[in-house]
């Protein structure tokens, strides 16, 4: 993606979006006084869209601003009027007054909405269509700050009322912070002036700030890069948390007024099955454009975004391409599983109960009045006759080889920590692959829900063994073969090898006697198979608990991706303590490690839909 | 989602991957403790031996110590100069394990340095596919009198260092025989006693401090050891290729140009697996190149081994 700073600048005008006070204040009173009006009868039905590549899916089914013939939406019978709605207080507004029947914004969006709306029956809002989830917004610390913890009593910047005060607070949480362990700096607008990146690029004292992707582009060059300080990105900023891998943190949503839904399901049903439709379409042309394919319709949709947006907020086509893969339609099986799947943990209720703790808790509501679920019937002919992509399995998210050769590159390359989002060890007795799964229970919670949430980081569970009995193996080979022999007396011995005195730091003929075999051929001490015993022992450990987590969260009923859990047996490669002196240092080498890693988009199978 | 960001990067990374991914990939493989039987059935093993001969002393002798052999070990049993694999490197079926070792037949020259190559190049091969996991044990049953005694001599100190374990089972053989002395266990055929003499299982890790000789605690023989030694030692020991015993590990240099993507597959190569034809392909041979098992984290192998002094 080319020229990604010229949006950065530009979103600024298209997005002095939400006049955000300095401080949280009630979402009514940002919305002001006004009464609940009916929806208008007749002629073309008013529809917000912002600014995101999910709108784009609803711009490709309306073939521009109003419904044009031949369209998808045309052909369901719709009539829409699209309208920028980009100051979601203003949305709202129209919404109450009856000017759209509809909201546009992301799932907690709604949530910090959900107590002016639902306070007149008519307005309360049904959740109608999940469109997306994000892979385009993150957060951005100053170096020096490796994990989220590292921010403890910290500033961070970010916009008020808009999509990143959940994605903060999901960060949060995944690192055990609450909201009172850091500063927090409202901005109003998203991007450009007045933004959190304009104060993180100028105010040293802001440790983090939330942006989207053009801006963290600009910040840090790329997701995996860290700022030189050259051409205007900031020396040492670097992607601290993304939607890239903190994938289901964002999901952006329409919500339809209970009255008008009552009143007009078939209607909303021929939106979002019309929606749906043009998502599976857009999908496949996205990828086809990836590929190279060059297709007319696809190109004449990336010129109207430009066209819809202006060109000072999406200067090209290329800039609308890029938009569009910020995003991962949710589809057809997406909004099944939000809607309906058991024990989804990113799914309607689970971001209902989120949203309204969110929303009370920062003072957006005084108290929790919920959202509804749509209740469409997914099964009828109007959804499984009319589209084609309604496959509700799907293979491994995950490819195992190349994760788990990533998470190697990682670890050699010293950066495991730094990748690492969270952590924790279980040990074991010496060579026991037994543990106590009750007393981790906490953690194994802790660790499935982080994993949703972060649907595309890796859970590596790597399982490790001490070097202690290979050492002495080692040793005693040499004594049996007469190779390394020892002489003297406690505290003072002295050592030879083949005949000659051996200084213990020569280490290279020390090295050079093993590959000669001087160790070798001893029945009773075989340090290589001890230590291929070490590498199975860990593999077993960590396929152990692995096992554990899984049938912990069968247990509770919570879902859980298998994919996305790679063990792994590491040897004795990686001791926490080289060389143990004593039974408890030996002790914490005998252990598994579990890390949720952020790993490179690459390790992912590439699907249609995320859900 | 795929990001829209830097495409060389993210296709170097999947060649990586893909060069990385044996070692280290264990999707839905099966981990066995593997056995390889070398059995000699060359002229001399015709010979007589008290009532019988060396041959039928071997194949007693031979399915004596199969029994001791857990039922989900895999076995094989390659037979020389004639016979080959009467029975692949696969699980148990014991009907046919001893109809394969009943089959074998006496005659013909003595290529042992060959055969042990063989049987430890098809361990080293089923190391592969089971991404360093498992056990992998060479059983050799010969008299010892080998034409290429040269490549015994040769073979059997690089088969130890890959982490093969070897076991000889000597039929009326010199006690000073190369097999006699350098590998791990050697058991008389003629001697009942030996043969029972169960493989014990070994454990990976110190339980207490007291397994010293005399008492001595078992932190203390390594006490000495400076860190920096003892890691050195520890990466010397885990770096045992997969490459056929006798060849050198092949390399990757840093000027070694990397294969191209094909324009099918933009996202890069997917890994190869971990046998068939696709394996030897030059990415194949990268794959191989880095594919250094016994310890994976400490695989770096940037270093050509040293040659054995």
């Amino acid at each position: 993606m080319k020229a990604k700073k010229s949006i950065a600048a530009s979103l600024a005008l298209g997005l002095a979006a939400v006049a955000a006070p300095a401080q949280t204040q009630l979402f009514s009173d940002l919305v002001g006084p006004g009464s609940v009006g009916s929806v208008k009868a007749g002629g073309a039905l008013q529809v917000p869209f912002i600014i995101w590549g999910g709108d784009m899916a609803t711009f490709y089914a309306n073939g521009g601003l109003k419904t044009k013939s031949g369209t998808i939406f045309q052909k369901q019978g719709l009539n829409l009027n699209l309208t920028p709605g980009d100051d979601f207080i203003q949305q709202v507004r129209d919404y109450r007054a009856g000017k759209s029947p509809f909201l546009r914004g992301t799932f907690r969006m709604m949530g910090q909405a959900s107590e002016v709306i639902g306070s007149d029956p008519r307005t309360k809002g049904v959740v109608i269509l999940q469109m997306t989830w994000s892979a385009g917004d993150h957060m951005i610390a100053r170096e020096g700050i490796k994990r989220v913890t590292d921010l403890k009593g910290k500033t961070v910047a970010v916009q008020q009322g808009g999509p990143h005060i959940g994605m903060l607070d999901d960060v949060l949480k995944a690192a055990q912070l609450g909201w009172d362990d850091i500063t927090v700096k409202f901005f109003d607008a998203l991007t450009g002036s007045g933004s959190p990146v304009e104060a993180f690029r100028n105010d040293s004292s802001i440790s983090a700030c939330f942006a989207v992707t053009p801006d963290m582009f600009g910040l840090c060059t790329d997701l995996n890069s860290v700022g030189t300080g050259a051409e205007g990105t900031v020396k040492g900023a670097h992607v601290l948390v993304s939607t890239a891998e903190l994938s289901r943190s964002i999901a952006d949503v329409y919500v339809c007024r209970k009255d008008f839904y009552d009143a007009n399901r078939q209607l909303v049903r021929k939106f979002v099955a019309g929606y749906l439709k043009a998502s599976e379409e857009l999908v496949d042309k996205r990828a086809a454009h990836d590929a190279g394919t060059r297709d007319q319709s696809y190109i004449n949709l990336l010129n109207q975004t430009v066209q819809i947006y202006t060109e000072e907020v999406i200067p090209n086509a290329d800039e609308a391409h890029g938009l569009l893969l910020d995003c991962t339609f949710a589809g057809y099986p997406g909004n099944v599983s939000f809607f309906e799947k058991q024990g989804n943990l990113h799914g309607f209720e689970a971001f209902q109960k989120a949203s309204l703790e969110l929303a009370t808790s920062r003072g957006y509501a005084k108290q929790k009045m919920g959202l509804f679920a749509s209740g469409l019937n997914y099964k009828s002919d109007e959804f499984l006759k009319y589209l084609n992509k309604t496959e509700m399995v799907r293979g491994e998210r995950f490819r195992a080889e190349a994760v788990l050769s990533e998470i190697e590159e990682l670890s050699s390359g010293g950066l495991l920590d730094d990748r690492t989002i969270l952590s924790f060890t279980i040990n074991f007795e010496p060579n026991q692959t037994e543990f106590s799964a009750v007393q981790y229970a906490a953690e194994f919670i802790r660790v499935i829900e982080m994993a949703d949430k972060f649907g595309n980081a890796v859970v590596a569970i790597r399982g490790h063994a001490d070097p202690t009995k290979t050492l002495i193996d080692l040793i005693k080979a040499g004594n049996a073969k007469g190779t390394m022999k020892r002489s003297g007396t406690r505290g003072n011995y002295r050592y030879s090898l083949n005949g000659r005195a051996l200084d213990l730091n020569d280490t290279s003929r020390l090295v050079d006697a093993i590959e000669a075999g001087d160790f070798d051929g001893v029945e009773d001490y075989n340090p290589r198979r001890t230590m291929q015993a070490a590498l199975n022992l860990s593999r077993k450990r960590a396929e152990a608990v692995k096992k554990s987590v899984v049938d912990y969260a069968k247990g509770e009923g919570l879902g859980l991706d298998l994919s996305q859990m790679q063990p792994q047996g590491v040897g004795i490669a990686e001791p926490f303590i080289a060389k143990p002196s004593s039974v408890a240092e030996a002790g914490q080498n005998m252990r598994v490690e579990f890390r949720l890693i952020r790993v490179s988009a690459e390790v992912t199978q590439e699907s249609d839909f995320d859900f | 989602m795929k990001q829209n960001f830097n495409r060389l990067s993210a296709w170097l990374g999947a060649v990586l991957a893909a060069t990385w991914a044996m070692p280290f990939g264990q999707a839905q493989v099966q981990v066995t403790d593997n056995v390889v039987v070398v059995v000699d059935a060359s002229g001399s093993m015709g010979a007589r031996m008290g009532g019988s001969t060396r041959m039928s002393v071997a194949k007693d002798a031979l399915k004596q110590v199969l029994e001791q052999i857990p039922d989900t070990t895999h076995v094989g049993i390659l037979v020389f100069p004639r016979g080959n694999w009467v029975y692949p490197l696969g699980p148990r079926k014991e009907s046919m394990l001893a109809g394969a070792i009943d089959s074998i037949q006496s005659g013909g020259a003595t290529p042992l340095g060959d055969y042990m190559k063989r049987g430890a190049d098809a361990l080293l091969k089923a190391r592969r596919k089971q991404f360093g996991y498992g056990t992998y044990r060479l059983l050799v049953v010969t008299d010892g009198e080998a034409n290429d005694r040269e490549k015994v001599e040769a073979f059997t100190p690089d088969i130890i260092s890959r982490g093969i374990t070897i076991d000889c089972i000597g039929v009326e053989m010199a006690s000073r025989h190369t097999l006699a002395t350098k590998v791990h266990s050697y058991r008389n055929a003629n001697d009942p006693e030996s043969l029972r003499q169960a493989i014990s299982e070994v454990f990976a890790e110190v339980a207490s401090g007291d397994a010293g000789p005399g008492g001595e605690n078992a932190f203390e023989l390594i006490a000495d050891l400076p860190e920096a030694t003892a890691s050195a030692m520890l990466k010397s020991l885990s770096t045992s290729g997969n490459q056929p015993i006798g060849e050198a590990p092949v390399m990757r240099s840093v000027e070694s140009p990397l294969p191209q993507p094909t324009p099918s597959q933009p996202g890069g190569p997917t890994s190869a697996p971990p046998d068939g034809g696709v394996f030897e392909t030059v990415l194949g041979m990268l794959c191989m190149a880095l594919c250094v098992l016994g310890v994976p984290g400490l695989v770096i192998y940037a270093i050509v081994k040293r040659s054995k002094k």
